[in-house]
């Protein structure tokens, strides 16, 4: 048997082509807004990834550096470190710095590490870590400096010492790696001006051996959320497992902002439908005197229904290629990290499938409805 | 009652509205043999489209009885559930505007009933390619409509009437959008498939100029339906 919608797809091919383009374009979107939720999880997992830390250590009542504020003193390191089944911890600072790049002040997050332990850059795609104490800098190759370049940080200049890749925070912006005492510096020394002002109103000097976190790792045979109970119960401090610490980004930090894309996803979706409804339904209306003078001459409804729909279903297939390709030409343009997925890619081809079907629905009412004799004039 | 193809008897058809009750056909009778090419006339209005309709099985009828190519189809009701089927099979519709599908190609046009009808694809396309010769547009099968005159056109219309054997056809002003010389062409070659493929043909026409190509005049007037020999009848 002939296929009707083939062969009016071919007719008008040009016109299909282009509206299953248009489409695609807001599917591409849709493709898009998946991609920056995904993106944002595999950035909230490469910091931590990089850290690669059993435990986080923190301050009491507090979830953390990255959903808040968490003050230590270093020396809770030793502490810690002679913790039962703790093999090796070391003290973290994590600060939002500004950064001066050939373009414009860069906001970027400053992990503080000590030099040789847990925390240290991974991925170094040119030059080394970390071996000074003070002013080398690691960065991400986002930033766009060379080997060797100097950027002032605070009252000091820092040399670029290497160059990671794929290094963000969960918020999407480049990570930098300095010494911890550097990181201290930069985020609890005062200026002059500011230590003299304070000591006139009576203001202690302010310390600068105070961190953000310890992490810790995990001799093997010992239970991570065990030692993090001892702790919690010892020392006074907040301890989260690694998987506590993903869950916290994940799902504490960028909740709201998955939330927003979510509804955005469902509000681009229904619009889609909408939009594929209409097509539809304005093809159908297009050919209504085809539709009569088929009926007239006997089609049945089910030849008319599977021809509307197999339209339908073309649509939805090529406004799908044309999303991929779209998403996948812009995702590079993003200034954040977008992540397209075969799994997402797979599940939206379902909602296309479902959508097209559900879109077709108006046009076959109105195709059903069409009177046969309207072919001869009545 | 093995020779007729239309027997239509007492068929009334009323249009109930809000206000009153209008009687378009008022009870009409008449009998149609297979082969015979009857015209059918009557001011605008008078309700040949509606009798048209009704023969169609499209419009369904008040009352009365219809009984097409030997079986009943209506008898103040519908008899015959699947009237879809029955146009598919045994009737055969032409237009004024020759009313194809414009994305198909001559081909598809014509083959389309035949495909519905489940005849194998070696048959129907060299059922098409007869008619098409036939017709003298064998020459088009691969066009698309738009690319064809309007005397093609229609002869496509015809070659897709016939492309499912109908022992029926009814044909709605077939000629109104041809010139004269096509327009005659047309009805020769109607009246030609008629006698050779035992067709009875009802069509529609103002054209008085084309009734020597008739058998006979069915004349509705008023509701109410005439039927004279052609070569008895006088038209102004």
């Amino acid at each position: 048997m002939i296929n009707l919608a083939i062969k009016d797809i071919s007719h008008s091919l040009g016109k299909f082509i282009v509206t299953s383009i248009g489409v695609g374009m807001l599917l591409g979107i849709v493709l898009i807004m998946l991609g920056v939720y995904r993106g944002m999880i595999v950035d909230a997992k490469a910091l931590l990834g990089s850290v690669n830390a059993d435990l986080w250590v923190v301050q009491e009542d507090t979830m953390g550096p990255f959903a808040e504020s968490s003050r230590l003193f270093e020396d809770v390191k030793y502490q810690i470190r002679n913790v039962e089944g703790v093999s090796e911890a070391a003290a973290m600072t994590f600060q939002t710095i500004q950064i001066p790049t050939s373009l414009k002040q860069e906001r970027v997050t400053a992990i503080g590490y000590e030099i040789g332990k847990i925390g240290k850059p991974q991925n170094i795609i040119s030059g080394r870590e970390l071996v000074r104490e003070h002013y080398e800098i690691v960065v991400d190759t986002k930033l766009g400096f060379k080997l060797d370049d100097k950027i002032p940080l605070g009252r000091n200049i820092y040399t670029v010492v290497g160059i990671t890749k794929g290094a963000v925070s969960s918020s999407g912006e480049a990570l930098v790696y300095i010494s911890l005492k550097d990181a201290q510096q930069l985020q609890f020394l005062a200026s002059n001006d500011t230590i003299r002002s304070d000591r006139a109103r009576g203001i202690k000097d302010a310390t600068s051996t105070t961190v953000n976190t310890i992490v810790a790792k995990v001799s093997s045979g010992y239970s991570p959320k065990d030692i993090a109970e001892n702790i919690k119960k010892w020392k006074h401090k907040n301890v989260y497992t690694n998987d506590e610490q993903v869950e916290i980004l994940t799902k504490n930090v960028i909740e709201k902002s998955s939330k927003q894309i979510g509804l955005f996803t469902i509000i681009l979706i229904i619009v889609s439908s909408v939009i594929i409804s209409l097509i539809i339904y304005t093809m159908t209306i297009g050919k209504i005197k085809e539709i009569a003078i088929l009926k007239l001459i006997g089609m049945p409804n089910m030849e008319i229904v599977k021809m509307i729909v197999e339209q339908s279903l073309v649509l939805g297939f090529l406004a799908f290629i044309a999303g991929n390709i779209f998403a996948n030409a812009i995702q590079g343009k993003f200034p954040k990290n977008i992540q397209l997925l075969p799994e997402d890619s797979m599940g939206l081809s379902l909602v296309v499938v479902l959508v097209s079907v559900i879109g077709s629905l108006f046009g076959i009412y109105k195709a059903l409805k069409a009177n046969p004799a309207q072919a001869i004039g009545e | 009652m093995g020779s007729l193809a239309i027997k239509v008897e007492n068929l009334k058809k009323e249009y109930i509205t809000k206000d009153n009750t209008l009687q378009v056909i008022k009870g009409i009778d008449f009998e149609l043999e297979k082969g015979e090419i009857a015209m059918l006339l009557g001011p605008s209005g008078s309700g040949k489209t509606t009798l048209l309709l009704m023969l169609g099985c499209i419009l369904e009828p008040t009352s009365g009885r219809i009984t097409l190519d030997g079986e009943i189809v209506y008898e103040d009701r519908w008899i015959l559930k699947d009237t879809r089927k029955l146009r598919r099979e045994k009737l055969g519709f032409i237009f004024q505007a020759h009313n194809l599908i414009p994305f198909l190609n001559v081909q598809d046009n014509v083959t389309l009933l035949p495909q519905l009808n489940g005849i194998a694809e070696v048959e129907y396309k060299k059922k098409a390619k007869e008619i098409l010769t036939y017709l003298g547009i064998e020459d088009k099968t691969n066009y698309m409509i738009g690319s064809l005159s309007g005397g093609q056109s229609q002869r496509v219309a015809i070659a897709r009437s016939l492309a499912n054997d109908p022992r029926i056809i009814l044909a709605d002003e077939p000629t109104a959008a041809l010139d004269k010389e096509r327009a005659i062409s047309v009805m020769e070659l109607l009246r030609k498939l008629a006698k050779e493929q035992e067709v009875a043909m009802i069509v529609v026409t103002h054209d008085d100029r084309l009734l020597p190509y008739f058998d006979s005049v069915l004349k509705i007037d008023d509701g109410y339906l005439t039927k004279t020999k052609a070569s008895e009848t006088k038209l102004h």
